[in-house]
């Protein structure tokens, strides 16, 4: 893993507009600051190597690398990533009622992880008006109040390296898939710090096809609808076509030919649709409103659904195969557009001592254009 | 009590320029004095406030030049006489008053002290006044040292008398702040009474009314008045010569380069072969005067600061003469021979007359530049920056972090005071503009108007508290009548820091140091329309997070102002807020996590690097305990303690 300095990730990210405005690199020192879904650095550092770009998921990020420290294994290139098993779930009965994108399932894993000390916080997402924040939450009945996907790029792992600097060091997070990968490059001390510690007990993933701007987006809304009324957004599966946000008054639709303008660029060079280095990733299940598709990754991830379940924090139910295959089928085209687009725009593997955003071997390119 | 008025007629005195200045103006019965402050003019109406009470004078710091100017004029139409002094731009805001008083004349004496900055060694600007003297037509005097200094001012005040008009006395930095000799007059009784005489015969000068109209023939009495302006000059003691009867070259000099010219000669032991003629009524020139030192040799060079003025005029009178004094051979600046920007000095005056005789002169030695570097080097580096505890650094320090954090390549428009700095790295080079006084709020208001074409940056201008009140409210209240898309913010660090914490209009005293009503900053923005917050710029957190907001908000004129008293005020009496403490085994010094963010970035000369031992260090002599820096550290490493 090449890792350069605050000067690099500025020219390479922040300027090239790959920033997706994770937070990874915010909160580490006084430079990276996120405000209204933008990452800025406010003065020049000239350290050769820092976590910042350490941390960072679009810059330098080898996957190969980052699977054999947190899965053992080489990167392959599959498209759901290393994983247990794909099972369908929901909230149970003793959860918290919330205003759950799908089933609760995340908020239900969340809830029983604080519940049972296996973390001590968790960074979630909170919106404020219509600008995704990051929120850390120690307490675990105020796991609903960040319920409901915000489709914007978050600056939620600003809050994982406020925690960790004030000594938190079991932490939970959720997050997409780019900040997945953040997250698994903030665990393999890529800086060989001595004194380092593991600060994450447990990394709950979103999937993920975009998110939009933020800044793009609430100006797109504000001349259409009072931002302050509404209340969720939802990308119904295809054929819809569409978003759909629900307000105090009704629900209203966009469609989608409306919002790809405002996907953030970044995205259409990401890899990961289903958060590939995450414990447990959670997403919808096209077809069954309420529920959710969930892959397990790691064996912690698979304890605590098998903990979750026996306190009736979560329901769940195999998952038809057919749609494994579906889901299966979308990552990998997703895969192979990131791939085109990174070597489009000259970010893939470059040699010479010029940066890449991703590297893996190139067998696996191949494996994965080919399809 | 002051030695301006303590001093006994005949004795002698060691006086600043500016101190000659107002003795001279205290000799010739001044009763009324006006100015804004500006280097280096400002301690002319200082010294005159300080014994407005035993010389029954009236004195104050005006709001602007302009109005100094009209607040003297009244005086003088009321029979009193007046003094009205500023910078050398000063006269710029004034001269649409001057030109119309030029025109309407005046009554009791009324002398005008324009302070020029060669070098602009505390300006934004080289502007000259001299140029205005001859665009308004009234008579110039340029004294040539410190006894001049004093005695040109009273002989001002009867010079305007006896034309009924305005005299432009003007003064440079190198006169006006260093010291020489001055032997003392007498000062005049005290009594004075004021009366605006205005129903007389309209067209009468000490009866009628003051105007400008009808605007010919009040022109054409103005240039007989200058006629006979010329004609005093051409008698007047102050112009001098010295040199031979016929040299082999005239030095025709004015002001400070009188004295630069004479030790230029001495200095090549020229005495015997050049003549030198130090004018003191440089316009109009007095043609009879010049004709007789003219008519005397074949070549003259002129010396003078910055750009043509005396060098021209004299030419043209030449050219004029040239039937009965032949044709002249002129050394000076059209030739190269001088400088046309920056100060003049002894050595360049030396180098100038050198080449003139072709003489083997070096003024400065072929080393000495290699000497200079190697003595830089040696020496501590030194940035211009602010005060320790200045609350500028910290104002700024939060408007350049949340335009980064705004992230639409936001920009400020900056404007005259200390915090004209933050264009350099002290300021972290905030400020994108840097012009006039007020032309900050009014280039914002232009920039504000721009989103028709498709520019989003927001426009961000800054204000001190007294520019706020000199210039900047006309174009706040443009801002907000055009509907333009701008946020001021007001610098109120309580005074007129950079000159010396003279009070303007938001101070509750006046010059005089007696209480004065306060005119509120904020209310008087709210009362124009614009939204408007306040914050202490030592809360960093707050001023950071109100600025987001108002950046973010809707359009329109939004003000913030930042309320926190100078670190030099003389009413903080160098109190320290916080006893501050640094725990080194917290610093993380070039660690990722900080990289020096304190004495890299921030810089407050408080903060000082050890880099041997990899930590900052508090100097506590230096730190002025504003607390500020503890705000700063990402490691928690500075604590401050109030102090009881
Ligand atoms: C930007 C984005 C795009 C997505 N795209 C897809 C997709 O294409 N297909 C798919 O199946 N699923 C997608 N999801 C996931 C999906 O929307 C649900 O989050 C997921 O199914 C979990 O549902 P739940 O009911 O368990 O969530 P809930 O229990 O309601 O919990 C939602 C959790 O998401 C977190 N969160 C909300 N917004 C963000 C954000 N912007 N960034 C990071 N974390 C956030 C909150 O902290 C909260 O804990 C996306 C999610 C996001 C944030
Ligand atoms: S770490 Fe995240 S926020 Fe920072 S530069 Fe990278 S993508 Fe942007
Ligand atoms: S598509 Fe990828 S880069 Fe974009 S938000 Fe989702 S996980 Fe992050």
């Amino acid at each position: 893993m090449h890792v350069f300095g605050s000067n690099e990730l500025v020219e390479d990210v922040l300027k090239t507009d790959l920033c997706v405005g994770c937070g990874a690199c915010v909160n580490l020192c006084p430079y990276y600051k996120t405000w209204r879904g933008k990452t800025a650095r406010l003065f020049p550092c000239d350290l050769p190597r820092g976590r910042c770009h350490a941390y960072c998921p679009k810059a330098e990020v080898d996957l190969d690398e980052l699977s054999r420290k947190i899965w053992q294994t080489t990167y392959d290139g599959s498209p759901l990533g290393n994983h247990r098993k794909i099972i369908a779930a929901r909230a149970g009965e003793k959860m918290l009622p919330g205003a759950f994108q799908a089933g609760g399932t995340v908020s239900a894993l969340v809830t029983v992880a604080l519940r049972n000390g296996l973390i001590d916080a968790v960074a979630l997402t909170d919106r404020q008006g219509l600008t995704p924040v990051a929120r850390l939450i120690t307490d675990w009945r105020e796991v609903v109040n960040c319920a409901g996907t915000k489709l914007m790029a978050a600056p939620t792992l600003a809050a994982v390296n406020e925690a960790v600097g004030q000594g938190r060091r079991r932490l939970g997070v959720v997050g997409t898939a780019c900040q997945m990968t953040a997250v698994a490059q903030m665990r393999t001390n890529p800086l060989e710090e001595e004194d380092f510690s593991d600060p994450i007990a447990l990394a709950v993933g979103l999937f993920c096809n975009w998110s939009l701007d933020t800044r793009q987006f609430q100006q797109f809304l504000s001349a259409k609808i009072d931002l302050a009324a509404i209340r969720g957004m939802d990308v119904p599966p295809p054929p819809a076509d569409i978003l759909v946000l629900t307000t105090d008054t009704g629900t209203v639709e966009i469609p989608l030919s409306q919002i790809k303008p405002i996907i953030a660029q970044t995205c259409f060079t990401c890899p990961d649709m289903t958060a590939e280095f995450a414990d447990v990733s959670v997403g919808m299940f096209e077809g069954r409103p309420g529920w959710n598709t969930v892959i397990v990754r790691s064996d912690k991830g698979a304890e605590l659904i098998e903990k979750a379940r026996g306190e009736k924090y979560l329901e769940t139910e195999a998952m038809p195969e057919e749609n494994i295959a579906h889901l299966s089928r979308a990552a990998a085209e997703k895969k192979a557009r990131a791939l085109r687009m990174l070597m489009r725009r000259n970010l893939l593997n470059n040699k010479n001592g010029r940066h890449a955003a991703v590297r893996m071997p190139t067998e696996i390119v191949e494996r994965i254009l080919k399809g | 009590m002051s030695i301006l008025i303590e001093g006994k007629s005949g004795t002698r005195h060691l006086l600043m320029g500016n101190e000659a200045i107002a003795r001279g103006a205290l000799e010739a019965g001044v009763h009324v004095a006006a100015g804004y402050p500006g280097t280096p003019s400002s301690e002319i109406i200082e010294s005159l406030a300080k014994v407005c009470g035993p010389r029954n004078l009236y004195v104050e710091w005006s709001v602007n030049e302009k109005v100094a100017m009209e607040v003297a004029a009244a005086a003088s139409f009321a029979g009193l006489r007046s003094l009205c002094v500023m910078k050398q731009n000063g006269v710029n805001v004034a001269s649409d008053f001057l030109l119309h008083l030029a025109g309407s004349g005046t009554r009791a004496g009324m002398v005008i002290v324009p302070c020029d900055d060669p070098g602009a060694l505390s300006s934004a600007n080289e502007g000259e006044s001299r140029h205005f003297a001859r665009l308004v037509e009234i008579p110039l005097l340029e004294p040539g040292d410190f006894q001049q200094a004093k005695d040109m001012i009273k002989w001002a005040f009867a010079l305007s008398e006896q034309i009924r008009n305005p005299v432009m006395v003007r003064s440079v930095t190198r006169l006006s702040h260093a010291s020489g000799n001055v032997v003392f007059g007498d000062l005049p009784a005290v009594d004075a009474e004021a009366y605006f005489k205005h129903d007389g015969p309209a067209l009468d000068p000490l009866q009628g009314v003051m105007l400008s109209y009808p605007v010919a023939l009040k022109h054409r009495g103005q240039q007989e008045k200058l006629q006979q302006a010329v004609s005093l000059f051409e008698q007047s003691p102050f112009n001098t010569y010295e040199g031979p009867e016929n040299p082999e070259l005239l030095v025709i000099t004015s002001s400070a380069c009188c004295l630069y010219s004479t030790e230029a000669i001495h200095l090549l032991g020229l005495e015997e072969r050049v003549g030198l003629l130090k004018l003191t009524t440089t316009w109009p020139l007095p043609p009879q005067l010049m004709e007789n030192y003219l008519a005397r040799t074949d070549k003259i060079l002129v010396v003078e600061e910055v750009i043509r003025f005396l060098e021209n005029e004299v030419k043209v009178l030449a050219a004029e003469l040239a039937p009965r004094i032949g044709i002249k051979t002129f050394f000076g600046k059209k030739d190269g021979l001088l400088p046309t920007v920056g100060e003049l000095n002894p050595d360049l005056v030396a180098g100038a007359l050198a080449r003139i005789f072709k003489m083997d002169y070096e003024p400065v030695a072929a080393t000495y530049a290699a000497q200079a570097a190697e003595m830089a080097a040696k020496a501590p580096g030194r940035d211009l920056t602010f005060c320790p505890g200045c609350p500028h650094r910290a104002s700024f320090w939060t408007i350049h972090n949340v335009l980064e954090m705004d992230n639409r390549q936001g920009f400020v428009c900056g404007d005259i005071g200390c915090y004209s700095l933050a264009m350099l790295p002290s300021g972290f080079s905030t400020l994108k503009t840097l012009h006039a006084m007020g032309s900050g709020a009014g280039l914002a208001s232009g920039f504000g108007k721009l989103k028709a074409f498709g520019m989003d940056q927001p426009a961000v201008a800054v204000s001190g508290d007294s520019t706020f009140f000199h210039a900047v409210l006309p174009a706040l209240v443009n801002a907000v009548h055009q509907q333009s898309d701008i946020t001021l913010i007001v610098l109120d660090n309580s005074g007129t820091a950079m000159t010396g914490f003279q009070p303007h209009p938001g101070r509750p005293v006046d010059a005089a140091g007696n209480p004065a009503p306060q005119i509120d900053i904020a209310s008087v923005c709210e009362a124009i329309g614009a939204r408007v917050r306040t914050c202490d710029p030592f809360d960093l957190e707050r001023t950071e997070r109100t600025l987001l907001e108002m950046l973010a908000d809707t359009p329109g004129v939004k003000v913030l102002v930042l309320k926190q008293i100078c670190a030099l005020s003389p009413e903080k009496k160098a109190k320290k807020m916080f006893e501050m403490r640094l725990d080194e085994s917290i610093c993380l010094g070039e660690n990722c996590g900080c990289n020096r963010l304190c004495t890299r970035i921030f810089k407050c000369p408080g903060l000082n690097w050890d880099a041997a031992a990899g930590v900052a260090r508090i100097d506590e002599v230096i730190c002025a305990g504003c607390g500020v820096c503890a705000s700063i550290c990402p490691a928690g490493a500075i604590s401050k303690k109030e102090v009881a």
